[in-house]
């Protein structure tokens, strides 16, 4: 089945983001990836990468903001960790843990999320855990967006860029099966890993819809994640060749929807709702610009802090390229790929007063 | 994109969650307690479980989880409901072996002799519930949908459709 990102759901003039799934199915199938990826020694999986190259270029614009920017280009070039969730919608940490210690499967929590497992297997996919649906394949820094909106059993809760269904599970299972999770997503070929990964899950607190999120229709929610279709260079680690994609062209045609999904998110916050706004690209365009463009917009909406303990991050940025987003995006988290060994993120919090 | 290819759709057809809960007990032992907080529909040959009582007004693709097939003779339960309660049967689950757990994972039938009746049954490793089983003249089947399999042929259900997201 071939992938759909979610930038492409939205229409072909805003082909950009990497979805993982796509990522995976290249991984298994097509020619010219693998071979590149993978080096015969196997664990040891280096890109080569001319640091001039033109997909560095587009990374180069972030030196004067990204603290040890070597650094991060560093870890760019490594591959990501394994790393997975542990669902307790079907099983407990400790039940988990024994299981795979019995098993010998390699691992190690995070240090600032107890559901969290790095895991030293090649394939994890093909755990037996894995299909009981006890973890849920998943990177690490996309935890953080469900962590920060705080989802409570009961609630009603809207994913509105759903598919695949890693943090809509993360939120079903926050919400111990209980209230009501709307999970949308528009692409119908999305929409069937979302469902799949749902159902794995165990959630029986979600229903998947796939409206234009631009115009989900009027509801009240007590909270909104938007997971935002984006340009993906947070997720050059997985694949780098999203660094080609890039250019300001795509970032700021995505701009337009990105600020439309966002602002309808804050219609459908209830007063004293949180909306919580992600990506997994470095552009400011994307993030802050459209963060600071739907608070000029929308009267009542304040930024709340963001950033998780335990986890490092930078504060987003207030001003890019000449143009000033205001102090109060300090409250934003960017994340970079040195910082936690991981891929790159954008969060920023809403709240509806 | 059309938002509701759903309108052709039969409705969900809300179910008495006594009736799908004595199907469960007689046939698993499950007290119905576990299904307190479960509201059962109906739509074509499938039962769905879902958190609330009433179905949202919005042009839903799916509801809750695919919970029993009433296609065949008996009612089937599906693998990811016996997940997620199956853990609460008293009776006619089936424990196997790491061996024999990698053969019904990768969609083996095998010769196996167990105190259970015949019919579906709740297969479980070291406690664990790995999904359904079809245990019939002494053999046991997989039920395990092929898309989920782990098997010997290569084929793998990969990262579960993401990592990421």
């Amino acid at each position: 089945m071939r992938s759909v990102c979610k930038a492409e759901a939205y229409g072909p003039e805003l082909r950009a983001c990497p979805s993982w799934n796509a990522f995976s199915s290249r991984a298994k199938g097509s020619k010219g990836w693998r071979p590149w990826l993978i080096c015969p020694g196997g664990r040891l999986r280096i890109y080569s990468i001319n640091a001039n190259s033109r997909r560095m270029k587009g990374l180069e614009r972030y030196r004067d903001v990204v603290a040890d920017f070597d650094g991060m280009m560093e870890a760019i070039v490594r591959p990501l960790p394994v790393t997975a969730r542990i669902n307790t919608l079907k099983t407990d940490r400790d039940r988990l843990l024994f299981r795979l210690r019995v098993a010998k499967v390699p691992h190690r929590p995070f240090t600032w999320y107890p559901f969290g497992l790095k895991l030293d297997v090649e394939k994890p996919g093909n755990l037996i855990e894995n299909l009981m649906g006890h973890i849920h394949v998943q990177e690490e820094i996309s935890m953080a967006s469900p962590i920060v909106l705080d989802p409570r059993p009961g609630e009603r809760v809207l994913d509105l860029c759903a598919a695949p269904g890693s943090k809509t599970t993360q939120i079903a299972m926050m919400m111990e099966n209980r209230g009501l999770l709307v999970a949308n997503d528009p692409a119908n070929t999305r929409v069937a890993s979302l469902r799949s990964n749902c159902e794995r899950a165990g959630a029986i607190n979600v229903v998947v819809t796939r409206y234009d999120g631009r115009r989900f229709p009027a509801r009240e929610f007590d909270r909104v994640l938007v997971d935002a279709p984006c340009t993906g260079q947070g997720m050059a680690r997985k694949d780098i060749r999203v660094l080609d994609r890039w250019s300001l062209k795509r970032s700021l045609g995505l701009q337009r929807l990105q600020r439309a999904l966002l602002k309808r998110a804050t219609d459908l916050v209830k007063p004293g709702g949180t909306v919580v706004y992600s990506t997994c690209t470095f552009a400011p365009e994307e993030n802050e610009a459209v963060v600071s463009w739907v608070l000029d917009q929308v009267p009542g909406v304040f930024l709340e802090d963001a950033s998780i303990g335990g986890l490092e991050g930078s504060p987003g940025l207030l001003e890019w390229d000449g143009f000033r987003f205001g102090d109060e995006m300090e409250r934003c988290v960017r994340y970079y790929p040195h910082q936690n060994d991981a891929g790159g993120f954008f969060v920023a919090k809403l709240i509806k007063e | 994109m059309s938002q509701s290819s759903l309108k052709n759709k039969s409705p969900f057809q809300p179910l008495d969650r006594a009736e799908v809960a004595g199907m469960m007990q007689s046939r698993f032992g499950i007290a119905p307690e576990a299904f307190e907080s479960v509201s059962f529909y109906r739509r074509g040959r499938n039962v769905w479980a879902f958190s609330l009582p009433e179905i949202p007004d919005l042009g839903c693709e799916s509801v809750g989880l695919r919970f029993m097939s009433v296609r065949g003779r008996v009612p089937k339960p599906t693998t990811t409901a016996l997940q997620l309660f199956g853990r609460y049967a008293t009776k006619n689950v089936v424990d196997l072996s790491s061996d024999r757990a990698e053969k019904f994972v990768a969609g083996e039938g095998q010769r196996l002799p167990a105190q259970v009746e015949d019919g579906y049954v709740v297969v479980t490793h070291r406690g664990d519930v790995i999904g359904c089983g079809q245990y019939l003249d002494g053999e046991l089947i997989s039920q395990i949908p092929k898309e989920r399999r782990i098997g010997n042929d290569g084929a793998c259900n990969g990262s579960s459709g993401g990592g990421c997201r």
